[in-house]
């Protein structure tokens, strides 16, 4: 009993100095990030680089001024693009996932679907964008479409491996207590899966959004990949700049809540 | 990788002719080999006959490769037997008899509770009562845990989570426990007071215990036999029924100290030795 008591003593010790170094780390951050801005919108305006080749902090700011404006159209695309990366996350990482735990019941076709979804991994999603653009249009389906390719086989591959590399003792324990193939998926096989689900719904958020936004470059009317694209044939590097900020920081948001949802299902796993 | 779908019934389940009423466990003219990489089949036991009675505690020691782990499988009806019988005897009261095992590991569930882990067991069968979260509940208060009942056994010490796992392991009423190494990896006051536990649970319940180690001190201070397991295939070597003279009740430190237990270590010692001298004159 004791020895819990200091080693949890010990774990909030290290929590608080790990809680201040990210603190300082944090800070170090933020200052590079603004000697870069600042220096770069120096380096514009003493006129040693190009403002139109490279654009400039202030331009940036221009841009998404006059996007928020009523004639902007950064909102609709931001939306656009979210709602699109959402759908191909949820629709391509669930059914990868779900198939990939349910091949547990079957392990000799799981081998197979297995091969086959690390043939399709292998595809650079991305060639396929012309075709899915002929298959289902230059509207958002096509782009939910390469969001959720890009993403399901990777879910799939890793949600295969998670239900297999489940430790064997335990499943033994679960035979032994004579517990049913059902009780076995449910009770061992879906939570023991849990954390390798969040990392790869972490990695997946990345996929989609390539995926979207590589779709919105094919042909679009609308989204950040479009206005990205639009402006970059314009010589609007301002605008160009904007859209790669807005896409960084929904890929940063999304991420976040994941990782914020993990923390709340996955509440097992030891605190460090 | 075995199909996850396997499972086997225990062959006790299905033979009807079981072991006798003061029999817990019945193992007759068992065989099993395994198939070797080039096809060769190498056997593990030929043969093997023993049983155990009601609330006998019973040691199997082998050196390792002896096949020790291979009978547990087989007893626990992970293995099915290639053949002869494992046999569970019925309850006193005519029900069906029933074996649970634990091991070295824990094996708890990281994200379920103490208290969830420990009525796993009844949770797989059948729904789960509030009798039974009684019981588990005074079970766990037994073994000092009450406070942790709630907590997730990352927040356990070694030994606070074997008996988590020892919990479970009774929750379901075992007729015979079968326990592989189940201390070993503890520190050597815990493991006094967990064998202690176990000796205990005899006393209360009846129940039958097979201990599988390696640990000749174990075996001599938990068990009234221990059941020398050596050759290849493996063959009972030597029968040893422990009768310890204690001062006060037979307890794990208590057996230690009793005038015959230096006898019945060297005469395991020696049943080991004398075997692995055997194996190295036959390699040389």
């Amino acid at each position: 009993m004791s020895d819990v008591a200091i080693s949890s003593t010990v774990t909030r010790k290290r929590a608080a100095s790990g809680r201040s170094k990210t603190l300082g780390t944090t800070g170090i951050v933020v200052a590079i990030v603004v000697a870069i801005v600042a220096g770069w919108q120096l380096a514009v305006t003493l006129g040693w680089v190009n403002g139109r080749l490279f654009g400039s902090p202030e331009g940036i700011y221009r841009a998404a001024v006059l996007g928020l404006s009523p004639q902007g159209t950064l909102v609709p695309d931001t939306l656009a693009t979210l709602f699109e990366t959402l759908m191909g996350l949820v629709v391509g990482s669930g059914l990868g996932i779900g198939l990939g735990l349910l091949l547990w019941f079957v392990p000799r076709v799981s081998g197979v679907a297995e091969g086959l979804s690390v043939i399709l991994n292998s595809i650079p999603k991305i060639a396929l964008g012309p075709l899915i653009v002929i298959w289902f249009g230059s509207d958002m389906a096509s782009k939910v479409w390469l969001a959720g390719i890009s993403t399901f086989a990777v879910a799939m591959i890793s949600a295969c491996a998670a239900a297999r590399e489940v430790d064997q003792d335990l499943l033994n324990l679960f035979r032994s207590f004579k517990a049913k193939p059902g009780m076995i998926f449910s009770k061992l096989i879906v939570p023991g899966a849990l954390p390798w689900i969040f990392s790869t719904l972490r990695v997946n958020i990345g996929f989609a959004l390539i995926g979207s936004v590589v779709g919105e470059y094919i042909a679009s009317q609308a989204g950040v990949g479009h206005e990205v694209f639009v402006a970059g044939s314009l010589f609007d590097l301002n605008t160009v700049w904007l859209g790669i900020i807005v896409l960084t920081l929904m890929a940063s948001i999304l991420s976040w809540i994941v990782q914020l949802t993990e923390a709340k299902v996955i509440t097992w796993k030891r605190k460090r | 990788m075995s199909s996850p779908n396997f499972y086997s019934p225990h062959r006790a389940e299905v033979s009807a002719p079981a072991a006798k009423p003061s029999e817990r466990l019945r193992v007759c003219e068992l065989s099993h080999a395994f198939q070797a990489a080039d096809g060769d089949s190498v056997p593990i036991f030929d043969r093997l006959d023993f049983s155990v009675g009601s609330g006998e505690i019973v040691s199997i020691v082998g050196r390792s490769g002896a096949g020790k782990s291979t009978l547990f499988n087989l007893i626990s009806g992970l293995l099915t037997p290639q053949s002869g019988r494992v046999e569970v005897g019925r309850r006193a009261d005519g029900g069906e008899g029933r074996i649970a095992y634990m091991l070295q590991k824990d094996l708890l569930l990281p994200w379920r509770t103490v208290l969830e882990n420990a009525v796993l067991g009844i949770e797989l069968y059948r729904k789960v009562r509030r009798e039974d979260i009684e019981r588990a509940r005074q079970m766990l208060a037994r073994y000092g845990l009450d406070s942790f009942a709630d907590a997730h056994p990352h927040a356990l010490s070694g030994g606070m989570r074997q008996r988590v796992a020892l919990t479970r392991t009774l929750l379901v009423d075992p007729t015979l426990v079968l326990l592989d190494e189940p201390f070993s990896a503890l520190d050597y006051e815990t493991r006094l007071t967990l064998e202690d536990d176990v000796m205990e649970l005899r006393k209360q319940n009846g129940t039958s215990v097979i201990l599988v180690t390696h640990d000749i001190e174990e075996a001599i201070a938990m068990s009234d036999r221990v059941i020398l397991l050596g050759g290849r295939p493996a063959c009972i070597e030597d029968n040893i029924d422990v009768r310890l003279s204690t001062s006060g009740p037979r307890t794990a430190v208590s057996a230690r100290e009793a005038p015959e237990f230096r006898a019945y270590h060297s005469r395991i010692w020696n049943g080991l030795r004398g075997h692995s001298i055997q194996h190295a004159g036959a390699s040389a």
